[in-house]
């Protein structure tokens, strides 16, 4: 995981005496005692301008996010010497369990990576640092940021974390699958009804299925929503209803009688998490619900061409979405080195040059513009002018962040679909326990 | 090991010197061996009080209150019952968890038992290569909790996985049996049976023991196989049987590591893999509910101490010891 650590043990030079038995025994005494001072350590000086510190970081991501982060953070240490990182990354899964207990340990990263599952959570629960006063006194700059991109780091009004990238939803489609067969291309603003009819008719004529299901997809429930005048949160509560959740499964399962989606195991396996496990790469359905910023690591699972579109129904109803943020400890003695680092990944343009669209959109708008303007990667460059050309269509309001309990809610909207669309459970019936569920879930009486 | 396991020292043949004398050499060497003792198993002690006791009694004091790994234990609110009333009366997929692992317990361990004993018989033959056998047997417990054996199974039981290719040399088609509510259970159970190595070596020590004199004897009285099989090896192994249940019933209901990996973490499809410790993981560590975490563990530790103590009431009746007609 931590490339310096890996590399660290590769220079151990072997040793070529023979120990004694006391000599063993020592060593075997003193082990425990030198691992746990190695645990405690990471103790750093404080954040005066020249004095050495050592800041701890902490992201989910694959490969191609460590490469371009490590990049950007070296830039930081050429022009601050002083400062030098202590970096940690691992694969989305898991991350948040690995985040929790380093918390609970009093061991938190001086600046983590977060996105709007857990923001709610960290911040009600005082792990985050309040940057309010940092953007105040300028060390901390949002101006270049779009307003709903900013409130959308903003929780209780407090700013608890900077946006890093901008994304939206975004359907993707092989584009490659649809050519062999002639089939036309969905397109943004199609109905929700003609959409279905699309896949179903890519179902019938490339006998793969035309789309995954989305009925446990949160986001794709959020649009829908928005666009029946609904919502999927207001504030600290629910904004649908039983029939809201009775029509969406419905139109699900009525999708499935027409053969629009695939079998319950398939959808089963699109409803992973992660990128790699989408249909739309996995070649088990042409149109997979995923994120726009999600398409690089998208194509790099498959051979066929993508096309990226938004959600069916009214694009107005999504909205510029923090992909994820940076996040600082409340318990850094750090804080302030800290919070410069982050300023810098969100503003510096060279920092922007190399961060790319990897986490988003580069949450500053002129380091969008310079990003844009020099780009190369095909897909990257695609996710850019989609997501630019849905900007100009989305309404005026964008939604909240996410209450505390958000996760429960996704974790609860998987398992009650599922059992819709194996059939356990009726469509009435799933929208009366998932209304029960996600107010239980956000503690809402 | 408890105490009246402790090895028993050799009485020496004591050299001639004064009597006094050496009742304190003695007792200074005794004193020196015990230090001896406890050194050696300091690490094991250490580890005790320090992972296991410890850790389990702040988790009966974090079981009262709304503990969160996001803050500070000083700062948790103690609730007082809230955790045990919310388990027992407002958290469904609580009962649907119990009812997961009771299900998974009652048909696994006894079919791993069974085959247990019956590879056990089959390894207790004389012929060549039997230690060759009776290692390859026992390779799938080496393995054990392992996660790798879990991807492995994974892999296997997916919709194109090895499991659905073998089926289809047999002209039959297969479906993901991980990803089917109804099949993925027994999918986890199959792994938990196909690790039969541990009782099984059990076994097969026991069955070391029946003497051979009373096969022959009934042999000589016309005894058949089924005959010598309910008479003379079942009653003679039930000690070993006694232990390999209790042991297996705990692990049994113990069982996370293969339906965390297999479900990806989540307990699904549609909860069919909830298992008791996966469903206590994801309220500690994913809704970050330690408090109500903690809770559900105790009520475990609980519930298992108790079936092991019915299994123990039971044994009287069914467990035969060698030595009984002594006593």
């Amino acid at each position: 995981m931590d490339s310096s650590a890996r590399s660290a043990t590769h220079d151990q030079p072997t040793p070529s005496f023979r120990p004694s038995r006391r000599q063993l025994l020592a060593a075997a005494l003193a082990m425990p005692v030198a691992l746990g001072t190695a645990a405690c350590g990471g103790g750093g000086s404080g954040s005066g301008s020249d004095k050495k510190v050592e800041l701890s970081i902490f992201w989910w991501g694959a490969q191609a996010r460590a490469d371009l982060t490590d990049k950007a953070l070296a830039l930081y240490t050429q022009k601050h010497p002083n400062v030098t990182f202590k970096k940690t990354w691992q694969a989305n899964q898991g991350y948040y369990d690995k985040l929790a207990t380093l918390t609970a340990g009093g061991n938190a990263p001086d600046i983590f990576q977060i996105d709007d599952n857990a923001i709610s959570e960290y911040a009600e629960r005082g792990v985050t640092l309040d940057l309010t006063p940092y953007s105040t006194n300028g060390k901390l700059d949002v101006s270049k940021f779009s307003k709903g991109l900013k409130e959308y780091g903003e929780v209780d009004g407090k700013l608890v974390g900077v946006a890093l990238g901008e994304n939206t939803q975004g359907l993707v489609y092989d584009k490659t699958l649809l050519d062999k067969f002639k089939l036309p291309a969905p397109t943004t603003g199609m109905s929700w009804a003609d959409f279905i009819t699309w896949a179903a008719n890519v179902t019938r004529t490339s006998k793969i299925p035309g789309t995954q299901d989305p009925s446990a997809i949160y986001q794709a429930l959020w649009v829908w929503l928005r666009q029946n005048g609904k919502d999927l949160y207001n504030g600290k509560q629910i904004a649908f209803d039983e029939s809201d959740m009775t029509k969406w499964f419905q139109l699900w399962k009525d999708a499935g009688a027409k053969g629009a989606t695939p079998t319950p195991e398939v959808i089963h396996e699109g409803n992973d998490s992660s990128v790699s496990k989408q249909l739309v790469v996995t070649g088990k359905a042409d149109t997979s619900w995923v994120w726009t910023n999600q398409m690089p690591e998208l194509k790099k699972n498959t051979k066929s061409d993508l096309g990226l579109m938004a959600y069916p129904g009214d694009p107005s109803a999504q909205w510029a979405r923090a992909s994820l943020y940076l996040s600082v400890f409340r318990g850094s003695p750090r804080k302030d080195a800290a919070v410069d680092v982050v300023n810098f990944l969100a503003n510096d343009p060279d920092a922007g040059a190399i961060l790319g669209t990897d986490r988003g959109l580069p949450p500053n708008l002129d380091v969008r513009k310079q990003v844009e303007a020099t780009v190369t990667d095909p897909n990257m460059k695609q996710t850019i002018e989609v997501q630019n050309e849905l900007a100009t269509k989305f309404g005026p309001t964008s939604p909240s962040v996410p209450p505390k309990g958000h996760t429960k809610v996704k974790s609860e909207l998987i398992r009650i679909a599922e059992g819709v669309t194996y059939g356990r459970q009726t469509p009435d019936a799933g929208a009366k326990d998932f209304v029960t569920a996600a107010k239980a879930a956000i503690g809402q009486s | 090991m408890t105490m009246a396991q402790m090895p028993v020292r050799p009485t020496e043949p004591v050299p001639p010197v004064p009597a006094a004398h050496r009742r304190g050499r003695v007792a200074r060497r005794r004193r020196r061996e015990d230090l001896a003792g406890y050194l050696f198993l300091s690490p094991w002690l250490l580890g005790l009080l320090g992972i296991t006791a410890i850790p389990m009694l702040l988790s009966l004091y974090l079981s009262f209150t709304d503990y969160s790994p996001l803050i500070p234990v000083t700062e948790s609110n103690w609730v007082g019952l809230e955790n045990y009333r919310r388990m027992f009366t407002a958290d469904p997929s609580y009962w649907h968890a119990v009812r997961v692992t009771v299900i998974f317990a009652v048909i696994a361990v006894p079919l791993k038992l069974a085959a247990a004993l019956g590879v056990a018989m089959l390894l207790n033959k004389t012929m060549r290569g039997i230690a060759l056998f009776r290692g390859l047997f026992y390779l799938p417990s080496l393995l054990g909790g392992s996660v790798a054996l879990a991807i492995v199974w994974r892999g296997m039981f997916s919709g194109d996985g090895a499991f659905n290719a073998f089926l289809s040399f047999f002209g039959l088609t297969g479906k993901a049996w991980i990803n089917d509510p109804t099949w993925a259970l027994p999918t986890l159970m199959l792994l938990a049976i196909w690790q039969f190595g541990a009782p099984m070596v059990i076994f097969l020590a026991g069955l070391k023991q029946v003497p051979t004199e009373l096969y022959e004897a009934s042999s000589v009285d016309g005894a058949g196989a089924w005959r010598k099989f309910f008479h003379i090896t079942l009653p003679l192994l039930s000690p070993v049987i006694f232990f390999n249940l209790v042991l297996e019933t705990i692990h049994g209901f113990q069982g996370f590591t293969s339906a965390f990996v297999i479900s990806n973490g989540t307990g699904g499809p549609v909860d069919s893999t909830l298992m008791y410790t996966l469903h206590l993981y994801k309220a500690g560590f994913v809704d970050l509910n330690m408090g109500y975490a903690s809770a559900m563990a105790w009520v475990f530790l609980l519930v298992v101490g108790l079936i092991t103590v019915v299994l123990f009431s039971t044994g009287r009746f069914w467990v035969h010891y060698s030595d009984s007609e002594v006593r």
